[in-house]
């Protein structure tokens, strides 16, 4: 299936090399895959369903194509990404003194391990409606908890982070009279900080999706909102259009940006991840 | 627990400062530091009910009091609602899991095909099976097990491939190398190497399907703990909301506590090597799973 992509790669001269070969696969793999997917979907939707209650993947693209089109798009995508990077600055920002205090105290361990336990298995469901009743349809709920939900996981790699600071080192700069800033800049941070980035990109999957929620449950503008509103008008390629689009704008994100991010940041590490 | 307070202290106030010091002191703290959070929100926004209401209204729920007028408690009602649809839901996406986990797993042709959509369907927040359900089969068990059911499933199916992917590849050489039988190379390769994924795709399963059967019952049901929030929710009785969110979260939290932590850390024991890292992180909330 893939021997028509490799014919093509192996024309400049040379043979392809594995890494090229795997990457053709893998878009083919994709191609063919998600093709298929769609194939099976269509038919259902023409055979067994009914395009009313199954909705054709073409009937969705084109809705989706007039959300793009017509600035909708925009309109409610700037606020709710607005809204998730407040919510993570505000984990950042809460995050890394908790964590400081974690990975150094074990009085502070102790006193944080309950509630970041606890936080790790909360429905997100509880997020969304805490928030629409202390903060109504506010702009602050969906930032809050954003902010709640990525807190913990923040934390805990921060304090897992300053653990695995090589203790060697610190102690080789102090004898050799370093400033404690020079240390902290050189030593603990570098160390601490692929701990601190994976936190962030394992609390961003959970963040978004809560963060949705919330706005679909309160909220007066965003893709959760319009997903709401969709679901009231009982239109499913309206709903399906938006959830679609934000669900691969999203992948799109975490597969490309962040992870492009992290391996840029931390292109002087050996092995790959903490 | 701690042994500040096992050792007798030389003075009492250097005693008292270790008891102060202490493990047990800082998690007491911390639930004291809650209530009085807790306390000072409910004085600056006076929708949100303090502490105080909250209980006394899970005491008349659990202890199936009066609410005053015909309104009684009736916690034992909606979780015997909710547990069995939540239930099938998980029983359903753990054997739907289990077989197209291992189909993945297993072939390199099923792979390439077919994880991209699992993936998408990973990402896929569940809210939109709530209301997808909800227009299709309208209110009704169906409409929340089948929700719980989609929204858990590839969560379980990831981890089982994952768990397929992981069996040491020069073992599985060795083994054909030295004909062991089909019956061993399963019991003493296969199992081992998949069981702690299981669990783990099982544990995700019951901490996603718990979000999704609320959400479910939330939209699409008449009964159940989804439902019963709800129905605080909407008649604007906030302390009988907050008491059943606390219902709700404290019983996940128990499961996730009670059972399924220690089995994931039991079917983990065997990798002597990555014990700590394992323990770790069942310990930790980095594999942990808000469900959204």
């Amino acid at each position: 299936m893939s021997s028509v992509p490799v014919a093509r790669a192996s024309r400049g001269g040379r043979p392809p090399s594995l890494v090229t070969r795997r990457r053709v696969r893998g878009i083919a793999g994709l191609v063919i895959g998600v093709g298929g997917f769609l194939l099976v979907w269509t038919l259902l939707s023409a055979l067994i369903f009914g395009p009313f209650t199954l909705p054709p993947p073409s009937r969705i693209g084109s809705v989706m194509w007039e959300i793009v089109r017509s600035g909708q798009f925009i309109h409610h995508f700037v606020p709710t990404i607005l809204r998730l990077a407040y919510g993570f600055g505000l984990a950042l920002l809460i995050g890394f003194p908790v964590g400081y205090l974690m990975g150094t105290s074990r009085w502070w361990r102790a006193f944080f391990h309950d509630m970041t336990i606890v936080a790790g298995s909360i429905p997100g469901i509880t997020y969304a409606v805490l928030a629409l009743v202390v903060f109504g349809i506010k702009i602050l709920g969906p930032i809050l908890s954003v902010g709640l939900v990525s807190m913990p996981y923040v934390a805990i790699n921060v304090a897992e982070g300053l653990d695995s600071v090589d203790h060697r080192l610190v102690q080789m700069s102090d004898a050799y009279g370093r400033r404690r800033a020079s240390i902290v800049r050189n030593v603990l941070i570098p160390s601490v900080a692929p701990f601190a980035f994976a936190g962030v990109r394992l609390s961003f999957a959970l963040a978004w999706k809560v963060e949705q929620l919330t706005e679909v449950f309160g909220s007066s503008s965003g893709v959760g909102f319009q997903i709401r509103h969709e679901f009231e008008d009982f239109s499913i390629p309206g709903m399906l259009a938006w959830v679609l689009l934000f669900v691969i704008f999203m992948i799109l994100v975490e597969r490309f940006v962040l992870a492009k991010l992290e391996r840029y940041l931390f292109r002087w590490r050996l092995e790959d991840r903490p | 627990m701690s042994q500040a307070t096992t050792v007798a202290p030389a003075s009492p106030i250097a005693g008292v400062g270790r008891l102060l010091r202490s493990p047990l002191t800082a998690r007491i703290a911390s639930y004291l530091f809650l209530l009085v959070a807790w306390q000072l929100l409910s004085l600056y926004e006076d929708r949100f009910p303090p502490p105080a209401d909250v209980f006394g209204f899970l005491w008349i729920e659990v202890t199936g009091g009066s609410h005053g007028g015909i309104v009684r408690g009736e916690f034992l009602e909606h979780f015997a609602a909710t547990l069995p649809r939540f239930t099938l839901g998980i029983a359903i996406s753990m054997v739907l899991g289990i077989v197209s986990g291992v189909v993945i797993g297993g072939s390199k042709i099923a792979e390439a095909l077919l994880k991209d959509t699992l993936l998408m369907l990973v990402a896929l927040p569940a809210i939109i099976w709530a209301f997808l359900t909800q227009m299709w089969l309208g209110l009704g068990d169906t409409a929340v097990v089948i929700t719980t059911f989609l929204s858990a499933f590839p969560f379980v199916a990831v981890n089982v491939v994952q768990g397929i992917q992981a069996v040491p590849r020069d073992l599985r050489r060795m083994s054909g190398a030295f004909h062991v039988s089909s019956y061993r190379r399963v019991r003493h390769l296969l199992l081992p190497a998949v069981t702690g994924y299981l669990f783990a795709g099982f544990r995700f399963a019951v901490i996603i399907g718990w979000n999704a059967v609320l959400l479910g019952e939330w939209f699409s049901s008449s009964e159940g703990v989804g439902y019963q929030a709800r129905y605080w929710y909407d008649a604007n009785r906030y302390k009988g909301f907050v008491a059943w969110v606390i219902l709700f979260i404290g019983f996940i939290v128990l499961i996730d506590r009670v059972a399924l932590v220690p089995l994931q850390r039991r079917a983990f024991r065997w990798r002597d090597t990555q014990v700590k890292q394992a323990q770790r992180r069942v310990e930790g909330i980095d594999v942990a799973v808000t469900g959204a």
